[in-house]
């Protein structure tokens, strides 16, 4: 055994060697017969006579050894190499076709794994859950909240059976002033469970321990990864260190790792729901602001975890009516995987989807290219066989030759995989991934991708085949192993492979077509306003929610009068929140008109020249006036859908109104009434898609409530302003902070159309790279089926066919396969596209511009796929074609 | 008188070539001269099936083979037993030793 590698690099000493060996044998053989008497001559015939074949003989010691399998095998690699060769560009599509399919798969895959099977770095997640109220009065059941008070968040844990633990946590602003001046930072109480919760070990020093965060015990606080290398450059000697937040000394006692967002946070200070402890102190009287997320036990579904948590709260309401809980709610329990990626998994659901019919597209031209090849190669196997090769031996030449295509195929779908992958990660919206989400390869669906293509190419590379070496092999030399239909069946095979292509396909198409539809729509939304040309800055005053309501006032018309006198600057203005993404709600009562339902209506806080920044136009009444705001008169202007909602065609001028939500605040107006004054048009104030709601527009100077935004039109490019806009926030105080900046344009590009174009630029992709498969698969088709009929078509052309006719007649089969691809793929698309209806919006799902579009464009570039072929059987020469057999 | 040669049966060629070469080194020829004569020329070997099977053994790692010169001064491949086709040998021909007994019980008893 050990010889046959030296016997394989040294070959001609073998070879010498052999035939050295086998000559002696002969030599000796002659001599004995000499020795018996016969003459040279004879002796010479009788010896060769016995000894048979010197040649055959070789062959046979040759083959008794196990370098020829090697040898055979390099062979066959050399063969299938310049069979490849020959047929480069059947090769180069095929290998594109399935490296395309390779690539596109496992790319999207890896995606969906990382973002949607396994984000997070956190102990057991997949148990974790987040817990909705949903109030059964609105029609849809909306989620009321899923934030909790701390009374309702002590009674969940300390009374559920389902829970294995349990953690509660809320934000805050965090101001933190150095010598530099003020910064704010987001940061959250967390009880002291919550970081062995997630079971993410600290990267410095510790993580809260039960105890942390007692009254009388020391102030502390962690930090998370990213604000220790940014604002303290990842300095290590800061553990241990003590700074002023939100006007406490707190001691840092732990930095978390790069790859832990938990609580969403830079800084995290422990709590403790001991009564009076740090935290949990509430300027409001029933303060749902405690985020609560649990992890289950095992074996518990989220189902009887909801019935559990159901009968807790509802005890609760039951002891505390009215407030906080809607007349009939119920429970319902979410994974938390579900809470922070939400809508966006269905996106990647619908990709991978399509990027599975994209692989089958691939496989499918594949087979079809290898089954069109095998038709041909008939004739050659036939003459190969009669020519001495043995079956097994040409079943393995096959067999190889599929072997490289498909390791081509899988080496190009590597590298496709790989770049392609680069290429999405960068494009990919961060907004609904979870930030510790690490997008990489996933290898186990890169080898299933691999193992389809393979099996694909080796089965329809070998089933030709076998198919080929079945029956009398060297008679096929002699019939007709180009005639139509005489010896493979595959014709029909392949037909059905492009009319499955071609439907696969449309569905790519109809569906890419919804998804561009719809975000035409989403981008097209009449805002009234120009977003490239309006700009946004979020200023915050203090650490707090409220302060007192003339201060704020007055710091605000401060800032905004400076603002306003910018060069470049049109107009500016005050509000709480811009639409068409913000905002805030109140439950509100209409004086005279006692409603058993629940009111709600969104308010905005402004100054008079909001309108006018916004391009909000008037339909009645008057808009706010200075005066409104210098004396924080109680007065409103509303929507056209407030009028609709609650005053019908009653004349809305003089109504009064009462925004329910401010008597639970301090520095609101309590039981005040506001007149409404005036009516404007309507315009998108809960997202791009849903329907307008009700809203109210107060004077900002009525309440110190929250952080207030700076909207101004300008005549240059915002972004070019803001370090101005920051300047005269400064110059007003220094202690504010500006926390939020930019142009509405760019802020709705992140919020809002992000993972739309996400969805949109990837699918779109898929339905391209599917089409140009398909029109390639129809091409070779119709190119090989004028191939097998050119003794036909030369008949016919010869007997006085016009050129006019043979093109129609080849065009007219070509229209065949598509006509019907289409129909089957339309009425898939029907069937399918309602799981997209989720995805897009303002567009039907049957949306039939969109169906009339890709069939219109598919019929168009499908003939032309066919047209080519079709001029070649046109242009035949009856003679040449004839003589062809 | 013409005696009638056989050909080695199938399957039997590998033993007695084990056989013949376990007796010392030996070449191609004097195999096939050896196993003509021991048979008194019942067995006719042809070179046709020798040569594969001595270049099989010799693969299976059976035999090994050297280039020697012979007695009349000529270079020639000569074949020995390596202890791996010892074995083989051995086991070969218990086998052998029980196929025949049992080819010889079924004739005896058939008639």
């Amino acid at each position: 055994m050990t010889g046959w590698l030296r016997r394989l690099f040294h070959k001609r000493l073998t070879e010498e060697r052999l035939d050295a060996e086998l000559r002696f044998h002969l030599e000796q053989r002659v001599g004995d017969y000499l020795a018996s008497g016969l003459p040279t001559e004879e002796a010479r015939r009788r010896a060769n006579l016995r000894f048979g074949g010197l040649e055959q003989v070789k062959q046979a010691c040759r083959e008794a050894r196990f370098e020829h399998y090697l040898h055979d095998f390099l062979h066959d690699i050399q063969y299938a190499f310049r069979s490849l060769y020959k047929a480069r560009w059947f090769a180069f599509v095929a290998v594109l076709a399935l490296a395309l399919g390779i690539g596109a798969t496992t790319v999207t895959f890896s995606v969906l794994y990382n973002v949607v099977v396994d984000p997070f770095p956190y102990r057991d997640f997949q148990r974790a859950v987040v817990i909705d109220l949903h109030d059964l009065a609105t029609p849809p059941h909306d989620i009321a909240r899923y934030h909790y008070t701390i009374p309702e968040f002590l009674a969940i844990r300390d009374q559920n059976r389902v829970f294995e633990d349990i953690i509660a946590n809320y934000q805050l602003n965090v101001l933190y002033r150095d010598g530099k001046g003020t910064r704010r930072f987001l940061g959250g109480y967390v009880t002291t469970n919550g970081f062995s919760f997630l079971g993410v070990p600290p990267l410095l020093g510790r993580y809260f321990a039960p105890g942390d965060g007692k009254p009388g015990t020391p102030y502390l606080f962690m930090m998370n990864y990213r604000l220790w290398q940014t604002e303290f450059q990842g300095d290590p000697k800061i553990l241990g260190k003590t700074f002023l937040l939100n006007g406490k000394t707190r001691t840092l006692i732990g930095i978390m790792p790069e790859r832990f967002n938990g609580y969403g946070s830079s800084l995290w200070f422990p709590l403790d729901l001991s009564p009076g402890a740090d935290g949990t102190v509430f300027p409001v009287k029933d303060p749902d602001v405690i985020w609560v997320c649990a992890r289950l036990r095992k074996g518990v579904s989220l189902q009887a975890a909801a019935t559990d948590v159901d009968v807790i709260l509802h005890r609760l309401a039951q002891a505390n009516p009215g407030g906080l809980y809607p007349q009939q709610f119920k429970i319902v329990a979410r994974t938390l995987l579900d809470f922070v990626v939400g809508d966006f998994s269905g996106t990647l659901y619908v990709l991978l989807a399509a990027v599975s019919m994209l692989l089958l597209i691939a496989c499918g031209n594949v087979a079809n290219l290898l089954l069109a090849r095998a038709t041909v190669r008939e004739r050659e196997i036939g003459v190969r066989a009669s020519l001495g090769a043995n079956r097994g031996r040409l079943i393995r030449q096959l067999l190889v030759e599929s072997l490289m295509l498909a390791a081509a195929a899988c080496f190009a779908g590597c590298l496709l995989a790989y770049f392609g992958l680069k290429g999405l990660v960068a494009i990919i919206p961060r907004g609904p991934i979870p930030e510790e989400t690490v997008i990489g390869l996933n290898p186990a669906v890169l080898l299933f991708a691999l193992g389809i293509a393979a099996l694909t190419t080796v089965v329809c590379g070998l089933a030709p085949a076998l198919h080929a070496v079945r029956g009398n092999l060297p008679l096929r030399m002699f019939g007709s192993g180009k005639g139509a239909g005489s010896s493979f069946q595959h014709g029909k095979l392949r037909s059905g492979l492009v009319i499955a292509e071609v439907a696969l396909s449309i569905v790519l198409l109809t569906s890419a077509g919804l998804m561009m539809r719809g975000f035409f729509t989403l981008t097209h939304v009449e805002l009234g306003f120009d977003p490239a040309r309006t700009l946004y800055a979020r200023v915050a005053r203090t650490a707090d929610f409220f302060e007192n309501a003339g201060k704020k006032a007055l710091f605000f018309e401060q800032v905004r009068k400076r603002v306003q006198s910018l060069p470049g600057v049109l107009t500016a203005a005050i509000s709480l929140d811009f639409p068409p993404l913000g905002g805030v709600g109140s439950e509100i009562t209409v004086l005279g008109k006692p409603s058993s339902q629940h009111w709600e209506s969104m308010v905005d806080l402004c100054s008079e020249t909001y309108f006018q920044t916004l391009g909000l136009r008037l339909l009645s009444g008057r808009l706010l006036s200075e005066a409104d705001i210098d004396s924080a008169r109680r007065v409103a202007v509303v929507n056209q859908a407030f009028v609709r909602t609650y005053f019908g065609s009653e004349d809305p001028l003089g109504q009064k109104i009462k925004f329910n939500d401010f008597d639970q605040l301090p520095e609101t107006p309590h039981d005040a009434y506001f007149e409404v004054v005036g009516v404007i048009t309507d315009f998108k104030n809960r997202g791009l898609v849903q329907p307008v709601r009700p809203e109210a527009f107060l004077p900002h100077s009525i309440t110190g409530l929250d952080d207030r935004m700076i909207m101004a039109t300008t005549a240059v490019e915002p972004k070019s302003l803001l370090p101005s806009v920051q300047r005269e926030v400064w110059a007003v105080d220094s202690n504010a902070a500006v926390t939020q900046s930019g142009s509405v344009k760019d802020f709705l590009g992140e919020a809002a159309y992000v993972q739309p174009r996400f969805g949109v630029i990837t699918l779109s992709a898929f339905a391209g790279i599917g089409l140009a498969l398909v029109l390639i698969g129809i091409f070779s088709v119709m190119a090989y089926s004028v191939a097998l009929r050119t003794h036909e078509i030369g008949i016919r052309i010869a007997l006085g066919a016009q050129h006019g006719n043979v093109l129609k007649m080849v065009l007219r089969q070509g229209l065949h396969l598509i006509s019907l691809g289409i129909l089957i793929g339309v009425l898939s698309s029907l069937g399918l596209t309602r799981f997209l209806a989720v995805q897009i919006s303002g567009v039907s799902a049957t949306d039939p511009l969109t169906f009339c579009a890709v069939v219109v464009v598919f019929l168009a570039v499908g003939l032309a796929a066919c047209f080519l072929p079709a001029r070649r059987a046109a242009r035949l020469d009856p003679l040449v074609a004839l003589h062809y057999e | 008188m013409e005696q009638e040669k056989v050909e080695v049966l199938k399957g039997t060629l590998d033993m007695l070539i084990l056989k013949v070469v376990a007796f010392g080194p030996i070449h191609g020829y004097a195999i096939s001269q050896r196993i003509q004569q021991i048979s008194r020329d019942f067995f006719q070997v042809p070179e046709g099936s020798l040569y594969p099977a001595l270049h099989r053994l010799e693969d299976r790692g059976w035999l090994q083979a050297k280039w020697q010169e012979t007695e009349t001064g000529r270079e020639a491949k000569f074949y020995t037993l390596t202890r791996a086709g010892r074995k083989r040998l051995s086991a070969e021909m218990v086998n052998w030793e029980r196929l025949s007994e049992a080819v010889a019980m079924i004739l005896s008893t058939a008639e």
